[in-house]
């Protein structure tokens, strides 16, 4: 079977590459955490993103099975993510990630 | 014979009681503890050497063990018994065990170190046992062993009272200015060794005079690297300016060390390895040149000191020199003879000398003592006793060993006349010195008050030296001719003209002083008065100044380095290792701020790197 690609590969990693960028800005300048974690989110699906696109192009399963990897780890992280987020605002009564901070340098 | 290990055994078992027990034990018996074991080494040497002489005189060793055993290098721990070694033996345990039993009484109340009784005799009978391993030692490792051990114990004894940094810095001064001559004396060693294949004194010395032929250059240099260091132990110019500064010992330590035993091992090692200088007569020239101007300086100096015990100090030093100046001269068995007699006289002048410093609660200033001749009876006689054996007045112990001395260095080819001339000049002052010395102590008006405790265990040993130097000649040189090669004292016309004014010289030397000192004082003041006779005496005060020399050429440019480089310039080393690390410590507490952002950035910023240098490598 011929998946070929109707949109030109440039154009989905670009895309890819804008979504890549808007969630790093998101993580470096947000202080709320739970907005840093959707913008993880938002990185881990450009990554994914890419992947699908670039396995559909070469017409290689290998994309959609890294994609499932991110699924995968993406769900992980945020059990993990989610937990923590639970803690910090239990302890410190703030999702500010900066109020966790307690090294006085 | 077999008992010869005994000997060094008895002065080390003393020695491990006191100083294991760590001043625990009564004085009573550290006192017994401290003279019995010299005493019992001293019959132990009684015997052996009675047996050694029934049995022919014939040297006789005793293996104990091998020392180490490294390839081809297989040092023994081996004591030898010969003339010279037995002579040696004797004078240290009998005269040591006499000043040992004296130093019970002499240390018994000591008022500047009441808890050091047994540190004392802990330290004086190491002494002991190291001198003899040294005498006894058939390889000149053990010598050496011994040689080291003695260097420690002057220096633990001359800074016995450490409470006044004085006496730290004068044993400091022994253990660096003897450690110049051990120096010399381990070079020399390493030399034979490299040379002969052998350390052991018997073997290297037939060995010797196989392997090089008369005048070799390395016998001269092996010759003259053992006089270096007998000049340090031996106190000998250049290297003589520790021994008046050794005086802060307490007396008996003066002694025994600085004057009877330690100081003569120089004498003992060019004794020992004469053969050397019999095949280089360039390195014994040099031996009796170092003896002569060290016996002409220091006789000079000793007249016009004005501590006692100072007087003494260099009174030894020329003695010494007079030894060391009989070797040189080829009169070897004089030598031993003077190193003998000197011994007893020696030990009686400073163990007297101790007397009279306690009686007077430790004043050691001549012209602060005075008319002490009827308050100390016993004191003065010994003092006399001593003084004319030093002064080598006819049939007293001093005068056949010197007589001895000058009139073989009359027959010496080389410069005979000179040394001649030089030691009688010198027996001149001698005679002067002694005189000035007894006449300040003993007569004149008495200046401060004398209070006689001494027992019967001080008095007895200087009533026993008495004896020794009044009549120590007697026993005469036969024990150790068969060692060295002259064949005892070589025997002269008694009546021709040099014999006669050898003998005269401590008779006017005597009357001299009599006249000058005795009669009336005016004579001493009007002759000081003068410019000239004032730098002569300040200049002679000061040892010739050797002292001055020493500290200008050596100590101060030695300060100086050492405060130029006050902060040590190795350790820029270790400092830049510390700086680098602290500043990366600074970095590190920078960057590494606990703020989750500010970790996001820098890994964006590192992607970002990676990216570029990537995207470089792959259009590039």
């Amino acid at each position: 079977m011929n998946f070929a690609l109707s949109i030109p590969l440039e154009h989905v990693f670009v895309l890819a590459a804008a979504l890549f960028c808007i969630g790093l800005t998101g993580v470096l300048v947000r202080r709320n955490v739970m907005f840093v974690l959707m913008s993880l989110e938002v990185m881990m699906n450009a990554c994914g993103l890419a992947f699908v696109a670039a396995g559909a192009r070469w017409a290689q399963a290998d994309g959609q099975i890294m994609f499932m990897f991110i699924l995968a780890l993406a769900a992980a992280e945020v059990a993990v993510a989610l937990g923590i987020v639970l803690q910090l605002s239990r302890r410190f009564d703030s999702l500010d990630v900066d109020a966790a901070n307690e090294m006085h340098s | 014979m077999d008992a010869l290990w005994l000997i060094p055994t008895f002065p080390l078992l003393g020695f491990l009681v006191l100083f294991l027990s760590q001043g625990q034990l009564p004085k009573i018996v550290v006192a017994i503890v401290g003279a019995g074991s010299i005493g019992l080494a001293a019959i132990v040497a009684l015997v052996v050497g009675n047996a050694f002489m029934d049995a022919g005189a014939e040297p006789q060793t005793q293996l104990l063990w091998t020392w180490m055993r490294v390839g081809g290098f297989v040092p023994e721990i081996r004591l030898y018994l010969d003339g010279l070694s037995l002579v040696m033996t004797g004078v240290i345990t009998g005269v040591g065990f006499l000043i040992h039993v004296y130093a019970t009484g002499y240390m018994w109340d000591d008022h500047e170190e009441p808890e050091g009784f047994g540190r004392f005799f802990a330290y004086m009978n190491l002494f002991v046992f190291a001198m003899l391993m040294l005498v006894l030692g058939d390889n000149l490792l053990v010598l050496f062993l011994g040689w080291e051990g003695v260097g420690l114990c002057s220096y633990l004894l001359i800074g016995f009272y450490h409470r006044d940094p004085n006496n730290g810095y004068a044993a400091r001064k022994a253990f660096v200015v003897t450690r110049v001559g051990d120096t010399f004396m381990a070079l020399g060693l390493f030399l034979l060794f490299r040379e002969l294949g052998t350390t052991e004194i018997q073997a290297s010395l037939v060995a010797a005079n196989i392997a090089w032929p008369e005048g070799s250059t390395m016998a001269t240099v092996i010759g003259l690297l053992f006089l270096g260091g007998a000049m340090g132990k031996s106190a000998q110019v250049p290297l003589q300016t520790w021994l008046p500064d050794a005086m802060a010992g307490p007396t008996p330590v003066s002694a025994l060390i600085h004057a009877a035993t330690m100081v003569t091992a120089g004498v003992y090692l060019i004794a020992r390895m004469h053969d050397i200088y019999i095949i280089s007569p360039e390195a014994q020239f040099w031996v009796a040149v170092t003896g002569l101007v060290t016996l002409l300086i220091s006789s000079c100096t000793a007249l016009v000191q004005t501590d006692i015990k100072r007087v003494l100090a260099f009174s030894t030093m020329s003695q010494i020199g007079y030894m060391i100046m009989a070797l040189g001269v080829g009169a070897w068995s004089a030598a031993i003879f003077h190193l003998m007699t000197h011994a007893f006289f020696k030990a009686l002048l400073f163990l007297a000398s101790g007397s009279v410093i306690l009686a007077l609660h430790h004043e050691q200033d001549m012209f602060k003592m005075g008319g002490l001749w009827r308050k100390l009876p016993i004191p003065f006689m010994s003092m006399l006793v001593g003084s004319v054996a030093l002064a080598a007045l006819p049939l007293t112990s001093g005068f056949f060993s010197k007589d001895a001395i000058m009139l073989t260095a009359a027959d010496n080819p080389a410069a005979g006349m000179v040394f001649w001339g030089g030691a009688a000049v010198a027996a001149f002052m001698t005679a002067l010195y002694t005189t000035r010395m007894i006449l300040l102590t003993f007569f004149g008006e008495a200046k401060t008050a004398a209070h006689d405790s001494s027992g019967w265990n001080m008095n007895g040993p200087l009533v026993v030296l008495c004896g020794l130097a009044l009549g120590g000649g007697w026993f005469g040189l036969g024990i150790v001719s068969g060692v060295l090669p002259d064949g005892g004292m070589t025997t002269h016309d008694h009546f021709s003209q040099i014999a006669l004014v050898t003998m005269a010289m401590p008779l006017v030397g005597i009357l001299t002083g009599w006249f000058v000192f005795g009669s009336s004082r005016g004579d001493v003041t009007q002759l000081l008065g003068t410019v000239f006779s004032e730098n002569v005496r300040r200049f002679w005060y000061s040892g010739w100044g050797f002292d001055w020399l020493y500290d200008r050429a050596v100590v101060a440019p030695f300060v100086a380095l050492a405060r130029m480089n006050k902060n040590d310039f190795v350790d820029l080393v270790f400092k830049l290792a510390a700086s680098t690390t602290r500043g990366v410590h600074h970095l590190l507490a920078v960057i590494q701020n606990g703020r989750l952002r500010w970790y996001a950035w820098n890994m964006a910023l590192g992607l970002v790197v990676v990216f570029v240098v990537v995207m470089w490598e792959v259009m590039g």
